[in-house]
């Protein structure tokens, strides 16, 4: 088909001004992808497809919704009513405010799947440094906008979640108490944070395409790294990424949107993990829920923030296992890229993906002593994983890597 | 590929475990089941009655409008019908109770919660109504005076006063005030999400769409590739 569109006299204008020939060529018909890969190699479309969701979705509920925190009767406010009118007034507001909050967590979810795959196959090595980097660029900028997004419908959850989130900076040592201010716009979560953070909601998604698009591109520079993680340079190794990956990722889209679509239309708060069942009570700065805790796809950071005393150096280890993402590719020394050749590391970075989980799981729950030790173990094996990389080579044996695929 | 299928299972169950794992209730009594059908437009309008006639003493459901009872087919109530009950109110306005909330804070201590989402907004949802109407007792500490001691309520005291008074009811009348506060909690089911009907019935077409999609995509896979040698 993209043969054909090719010889037609208006490609051949169009192509005369912009080269398109030679960018669906080298982009698309004839990019070499290796053709060992598995389905862990899908979540980066998924990954695009649900950013273009939120965009969209989120562009249309922009033009009902109403940051403002005044109060109204009842006991609600301006923002909360908007989002019930989205909810049961605007013709498909339901389907589109339901897409886009089941769609927060979906996003997350394949996001993690695909930096899972990164981590198992290492993916993050020479050459691909930069290419990972970026990733986790785009990772801290997708927490920010979910987290800026989440206190938009001004409900319980979004207004002590926010309060919370935003007190941390106050551990700062003396700049602290004015960064809190400049985040919050005042001395607590208020209408003018309603303002700025929907302001941020919206210039976060603009960064996070630009930034996406630095992320392909670096990709289309470096080329896909592969499950037996060695250098491919033979053409037989290779296949075309058109047609044989475009359609391998559109039935992985059609494959994931059977999910997706199941949980927006028959289980859209998902026993309130997507959306909270709090935050379906507005706003009252007058009474403390009795447990708060973030979304799940927050609530691993939020462990290891919790597990220690001091709030300062909670902080730091919160912001240090976000930051440590960005040394991986330094930390980890080993030549050998996938974890199928490297039997200690396999080990280790399936009890990293467990670890995560554990992590996330105790983030959830109402705290007990007994899960506050499991998140103190949990987190301390979150950066001994990354302490202990270098010196892995030092001892672990490789198992012969294959010469071709 | 076979760490892959490893890999995707533990995640798999992670998820699930995730969705699964039950919150406990707020006041720690094991919940009561709700017999609700949020379809059945007998049982939803036998509950807008007693929401009408009980709850509105004092509660509002501000997001359900006059308008949308008669605009929902699942209550479908006439224009006659939608007057009598709207008063000099108008169609578009909520559900509003004629008690102020100034009022009912003066006589109960606190202003009643608004009901349009009360369903979603508590952890056991209906089965959470359903067990605090039929679940006012005698405190058997004798602390907390009768009307005010529910066990279902997170702290046992509710300032909320028996709406349906089942604290020492007949036995006679057991049947029906259990059906009333069926009924009743199936209202506030449904207008918690009063598209929900509509939502399930055009999810039905719409995952059934994706999964022919995804089969047909998936044959059109295996196809494209079946030249690539592995």
């Amino acid at each position: 088909m993209i043969e054909k569109m090719m010889k037609t006299q208006l490609f051949a204008w169009v192509d005369r001004r912009t080269g398109a020939e030679a960018i669906i060529k080298s982009q698309l018909t004839e990019y070499p992808a290796p053709k060992n890969l598995n389905y862990m190699w899908n979540f980066g479309s998924l990954a695009l497809l649900m950013l273009v969701l939120q965009i969209v979705t989120g562009i249309f509920l922009v033009m009902y919704y109403k940051p403002s925190a005044e109060a109204t009767f009842g006991g609600f406010t301006v923002a909360f009513d908007s989002v019930e009118r989205i909810m049961r007034d605007v013709n498909f507001g339901w389907l589109i405010r339901y897409m886009h909050a089941v769609g927060a967590s979906m996003f997350f979810l394949v996001v993690y799947l695909h930096m899972g795959r990164g981590f198992y196959y290492g993916s993050f090595k020479e050459p691909r440094e930069l290419l990972w980097i970026i990733g986790v660029v785009i990772l801290l900028i997708m927490q920010g906008a979910a987290f800026f997004g989440y206190l938009l419908p001004w409900g319980q959850m979004s207004f002590w979640g926010a309060t919370v989130i935003t007190n941390l900076f106050g551990a700062i040592p003396v700049l602290g108490e004015y960064v809190t201010q400049i985040l919050v716009g005042g001395f607590a979560i208020g209408d003018p944070t309603l303002n700025r953070f929907f302001s941020l909601h919206y210039l976060f998604p603009l960064l996070l395409v630009a930034i996406v698009g630095g992320h392909v591109h670096a990709l289309h520079v470096v080329h896909s790294n592969n499950p037996e993680g060695i250098d491919l340079h033979k053409p037989e190794q290779m296949i075309p990424f058109h047609p044989y990956y475009t359609i391998k990722d559109a039935f992985g889209v059609a494959f994931f949107l059977t999910i997706y679509a199941y949980i927006v239309f028959f289980n859209p708060q998902f026993a309130g993990y997507f959306i909270e069942v709090d935050n379906y009570v507005p706003a009252n700065n007058l009474s403390t829920p009795a447990h708060i805790a973030p979304v799940w796809y927050l609530t691993p950071w939020y462990t290891i923030l919790r597990s220690f005393e001091s709030k300062l150096i909670g902080v730091l280890a919160m912001g240090g296992s976000l930051a440590i993402l960005f040394l991986l590719p330094f930390l980890c020394r080993s030549a050998v890229r996938s974890a199928r050749y490297r039997p200690v590391y396999r080990i280790m970075v399936i009890m990293f993906f467990v670890d995560v989980i554990v992590l996330g799981y105790c983030g959830h729950s109402a705290p007990t002593p007994t899960l506050k030790i499991v998140g103190q173990l949990s987190t301390a094996y979150y950066f001994l994983f990354f302490a202990a990389l270098p010196f892995l080579p030092k001892f672990e044996k490789t198992k012969p890597v294959p010469e071709g695929i | 590929m076979k760490t892959t299928n490893t890999l995707m299972a533990i995640l798999a169950i992670a998820v699930m475990g995730f969705s699964t794992s039950a919150m406990a209730s707020g006041g720690g009594a094991a919940l009561k089941h709700a017999e609700i059908d949020v379809t059945n437009q007998e049982q939803l309008r036998r509950g807008l009655t007693v929401f009408v006639d009980v709850c509105m003493g004092c509660h509002s459901a501000k997001y359900m409008t006059y308008r949308g009872l008669m605009a929902y087919p699942e209550l479908a109530l006439t224009r006659e019908e939608v007057d009598d009950l709207r008063g000099d109110k108008s169609l578009m306005s909520g559900m509003i109770s004629d008690m102020s909330p100034e009022d009912a804070t003066e006589s109960y201590g606190k202003s009643p919660p608004d009901l349009s989402l009360i369903v979603p907004g508590r952890r056991g949802g209906a089965d959470y109504i359903y067990s605090l109407m039929v679940g006012f007792e005698h405190d058997p500490d004798g602390k907390i005076p009768d009307g005010n001691y529910n066990p279902f309520y997170p702290g046992g005291r509710i300032a909320m006063p028996d709406p349906l008074s089942w604290l020492d009811h007949d036995a006679a009348d057991t049947a029906e005030l259990e059906q009333q506060a069926h009924d009743v909690s199936a209202f506030l089911a449904f207008i918690g999400d009063p598209h929900q009907n509509e939502r399930r019935a055009i999810g039905c077409w719409v995952v059934g769409f994706l999964v022919l999609l995804t089969l047909v995509l998936w044959r059109l896979k295996v196809e494209v590739w079946k030249d690539v040698k592995h």
